[in-house]
């Protein structure tokens, strides 16, 4: 699979490159905050993420400047995506789309 | 379920911790929910993704310092760049008429505490220099020339003092 830049930057997540990516797709609505996300991603990939697993992929994320904390006056704090976020996020989606194609013409063939 | 908070580090509570502990809240207790909070407690101890936050905040610091120090510095913030340049020529010159001065006087008196107390003298005397300089550059030439001939005189006074009373002992 070829990689892009963008791509690589949730390959460095390890084991929360998943709910990093889940982060990022639940963020692409709009800003939200952490438990909003937890609902979100329950309700769109059918994984209901731990906190404990929510906010180490949060922090990866914030890090890297792939999504941003907003000014909030109430304590959940609500996050949004960036412009980097949005470009990494589309990267990998590509990437996932292609082995998806690749591998559905190969099972139209078996 | 708050003490699970306590499992982090104190600088990831201090930035997560409330909107954390909100989620928290929103959980029913459970054995995969506390070992979700102690995975996500470890990895923040064994990768803590503040560092580069934190480094600049030092790195801020770092120029919060340097800003201080600009501004306690000789002159004060509101000296321009040709005006440190000014003083730091000023001084260099004022050195080396010192230095060649000490020369000339201890080949022809020798180690006089009057000689002596020169060379002594130049090291706040130089100092002296550049900030009366830095500070009076919006004074009268002759006010700078009083001013810093002065403090200098009284300097060498000070310190030909010294040395007499030092060859005494």
């Amino acid at each position: 699979m070829k990689k892009t830049k963008n791509n690589d930057e949730l390959d460095d997540f390890g084991r929360f490159s998943e709910p990093a990516l889940l982060i990022l797709i639940s963020l692409a609505e709009g800003p939200k905050h952490g438990y909003s996300m937890t609902e979100d991603i329950a309700t769109i990939a059918g994984v209901r993420l731990g906190p404990g697993t929510l906010y180490g992929a949060i922090a990866r994320l914030e890090s890297r400047g792939l999504i941003e904390p907003l000014k909030s006056e109430d304590r959940r704090n609500p996050y949004a995506l960036t412009g980097l976020g949005e470009r990494a996020l589309r990267a990998r989606l590509d990437a996932m789309q292609t082995v998806v194609r690749a591998g559905q013409r190969r099972l139209a063939h078996a | 379920m708050k003490w699970l908070l306590q499992l982090y580090p104190a600088e990831w509570r201090c930035r997560y911790g409330e909107e954390f502990a909100a989620v928290l809240q929103g959980q029913r207790l459970s054995l995969g929910l506390v070992v979700d909070v102690f995975g996500g407690a470890v990895d923040a101890w064994l990768h803590p993704q503040l560092r580069g936050r934190e480094h600049e905040i030092t790195k801020g610091e770092q120029t919060m310092t340097n800003e201080m120090m600009k501004r306690c510095a000789a002159g004060g913030p509101k000296l321009s760049q040709r005006d440190q340049i000014l003083a730091g020529i000023t001084m260099a010159v004022g050195a080396l008429i010192l230095a060649a001065a000490y020369v000339v006087l201890r080949k022809l008196y020798h180690a006089r505490p009057a000689v002596e107390a020169l060379s002594y003298m130049s090291m706040p005397g130089m100092f002296l220099l550049y900030t009366k300089v830095a500070y009076l550059r919006q004074h009268k030439v002759s006010t700078q020339v009083i001013t810093v001939g002065g403090g200098m005189v009284l300097l060498y006074l000070i310190f030909w003092g010294a040395c007499e009373v030092a060859v005494r002992l």
